[in-house]
């Protein structure tokens, strides 16, 4: 190999491009050193500067947003900064910072090591932000599983409990299946896509360009369409799509509370963020990858609904209906093969998630008790009159979630119908409505166990069951809650500035 | 040894991709079938390895090198995986005393 082709690849290392990604594993790996340093017992800082460290990128991200190096292959072509990459790092740095905040209320109840949660979270982050902008399969498949292995370590992080790491078992059996599954499907279009020489250069079938070219040539390749399909079934997995989502239910329980928000949120979105890159890839198989992905979608958000109508464990509700959600983003996925405004629609769907699902899963931890995994509607019970300001947050977070008129969550939902039906998915929109309907009856059984007392007749012989109070939120607490409230509301009313930011 | 490589015989791409295919199959019904968290846990990286296996027939046949290189990201990947798999079965069993599947069922409702 001559040194002419090294000085090349080393000239597209833009190591300025990877600022932010630096950023947080520097302040990853400085959490650890401190705490080696700091004297014992006294990790008050810890918190803070995972916060601070987050939204110092997060200031950097936004203040340098049109900065994408002109969508040009980085670091030899494993790297392409785009808009839509640059929409996933503020995704992605804004869930981070709420999953912070969700851990400075749930850790301190336990017993557990708190400096290695906010180091996974910092590296899982730029890990999460890398995946959303990789041209190449190689640095695709790194990313990932850098996300997923960081996840099993956090979903069994409460290591004395059987709970936790019974979730984390399940997690990293069927994690660690689906990203076999996915790794043959890569190694299948390596294979298929062979030896490419352009220009005189030797490209390969790990690159996304190279792989778009080879099938837009021969869109009827056995083994590439074969590849794909695997690598779609891989990350139906993460992203909990039927029938792979037979883990959701079991993980979210068993997760700590911030993770299983991190999960439902962040790992859902890397999942869509990858679905949307592979369809430009993939677009040449449309007529085997439609069909494919409009039945998974259907199925999921059929599946998702109707399982969790019988639900009475809140971390199972929100993991089963982030399914039909799930479900739901699918729809945006198949009508971005035609309609390349769908992925704006699928990205404010995602937002409008983010906020509802922080604001659900911020009351589930002050409802919750030391032992967050056993936590039913009924101790919901008289949190409106108890703490008003958790049950309207509530209110509002599950109304969202919903999709009902004045909030968010309708418009996500209304321009994700919108885009569905301007590709003429007509079939898809009758199952996304029916399991709109369906879903109001269990987000309603929620609201209705928080405002409305129901009296049951105390069981004779037994002692009357005393739920626990919510614990009183703190000042930051209470900030947060009422920003992501605010921000549901003020959405679902004017859209139109983030529409446009992402839709430009 | 130059003798015996001269002698061998000359195993097309297919051979490769079918014994990488066979050895995927039967990690993939091993992690669906087998009881045991261990065995669960062989079955996995069985597929991993049949993935580096067609990888690096790829690479041979195709003439990139980039697969071989792959194959080290994998088996880095692979031995992340193991190290925090068998922690959390460590962990567990010293909770539960058991590493059979279906006595580890609390999370069913």
């Amino acid at each position: 190999m001559s040194t002419e082709l090294l000085k090349a690849v080393a000239a597209s290392n833009d190591w300025w491009a990877l600022g932010p990604e630096m950023t947080l594993a520097v302040g990853a790996l400085l959490l650890l050193v401190l705490e080696i340093f700091s004297p014992k017992k006294d990790l008050r800082f810890v918190p803070p500067l995972a916060v601070f460290t987050l939204g110092l990128t997060l200031i950097t991200v936004v203040a340098n947003f049109d900065k994408t190096w002109g969508g040009e292959a980085l670091f030899g072509g494993l790297i392409r900064l785009s808009a839509s990459g640059q929409i996933a790092r503020v995704f992605f740095l804004v869930s981070s910072l709420l999953v912070c905040f969700l851990g400075t209320i749930c850790l301190p109840r336990a017993r557990v090591p708190r400096v290695e949660f906010y180091h996974i979270v910092l590296v899982v982050t730029a890990a999460l932000m890398l995946l959303a902008q990789s041209n190449h399969f190689v640095m695709f498949f790194v990313a990932l599983e850098t996300v997923t292995i960081g996840f099993y370590i956090l979903v069994s992080y409460y290591r004395e409990r059987t709970l936790s790491l019974e979730a984390g078992l399940k997690y990293l059996v069927l994690g660690a299946l689906s990203s076999a599954i996915l790794l043959f499907g890569i190694v299948l279009i390596y294979g298929a896509v062979g030896r490419v020489v352009v220009d005189g250069v030797v490209h390969n079938g790990f690159e996304f360009g190279t792989v778009f070219n080879f099938l837009r040539a021969n869109p009827d390749n056995f083994l590439a369409t074969a590849g794909a399909l695997l690598v779609i079934g891989g990350l139906a997995f993460k992203i909990g799509a039927f029938p792979f989502q037979i883990w959701v239910p079991d993980v979210y329980q068993g997760a700590p509370t911030p993770v299983t928000a991190f999960l439902a949120v962040s790992s859902k979105a890397a999942g869509f963020a990858v679905l949307l890159l592979l369809v430009r890839v993939f677009a040449p198989l449309q007529a085997v990858l439609v069909p494919v992905l409009s039945l998974l979608a259907s199925a999921t958000i059929l599946f998702g609904n109707l399982s969790a109508l019988t639900q009475r464990n809140t971390k199972r509700l929100m993991g089963l209906s982030g399914v039909s959600h799930a479900g739901y983003l699918l729809i945006g996925v198949v009508a971005s093969f035609s309609q390349s405004a769908a992925a704006g629609a699928v990205w404010f769907y995602l937002f409008t998630y983010l906020l509802a699902s922080m604001a659900v899963f911020g009351v589930m931890a002050y409802v919750a008790g030391p032992d967050d995994s056993g936590e039913e509607l009924e101790h919901f019970e008289r949190l409106a009159k108890d703490r008003p300001f958790l049950g309207t947050v509530l209110a509002i977070g599950i109304g969202s979630l919903a999709g009902i008129p004045p909030l968010a969550g309708f418009m996500g939902k209304l321009l994700l119908f919108v885009a569905a039906f301007q590709a003429h998915l007509y079939g898809l929109l009758a199952v996304a409505v029916v399991g709109v309907v369906i879903s109001i009856f269990y987000y309603f059984g929620w609201i209705r166990a928080a405002f409305f007392e129901s009296w049951s007749p105390p069981a004779p012989g037994t002692a009357p069951v005393i739920h626990p109070v919510a614990a009183a939120a703190t000042w930051a607490g209470i900030a947060t809650l009422a920003v992501l409230a605010i921000a549901t509301v003020v959405l679902g009313f004017f859209p139109w500035p983030l529409t446009s930011w992402l839709l430009r | 040894m130059m003798t015996l490589l001269a002698t061998a015989p000359f195993y097309g791409l297919p051979s490769y991709l079918f014994v990488s295919a066979l050895l995927f199959a039967i990690g993939f019904f091993g992690v669906l079938l087998r009881k045991n968290t261990l065995v669960i846990y062989m079955c996995l990286e069985l597929m991993l390895l049949a993935s580096t296996l067609a990888l690096v027939a790829f690479s041979k046949f195709n003439g990139t090198l980039d697969g071989n290189v792959f194959v080290f990201f994998v088996l880095t990947i692979a031995a992340a995986e193991v190290a925090v798999g068998l922690a959390i079965i460590v962990a567990l069993f010293r909770q539960r005393h058991t590493v059979q599947v279906e006595e580890l069922n609390q999370l069913k409702h």
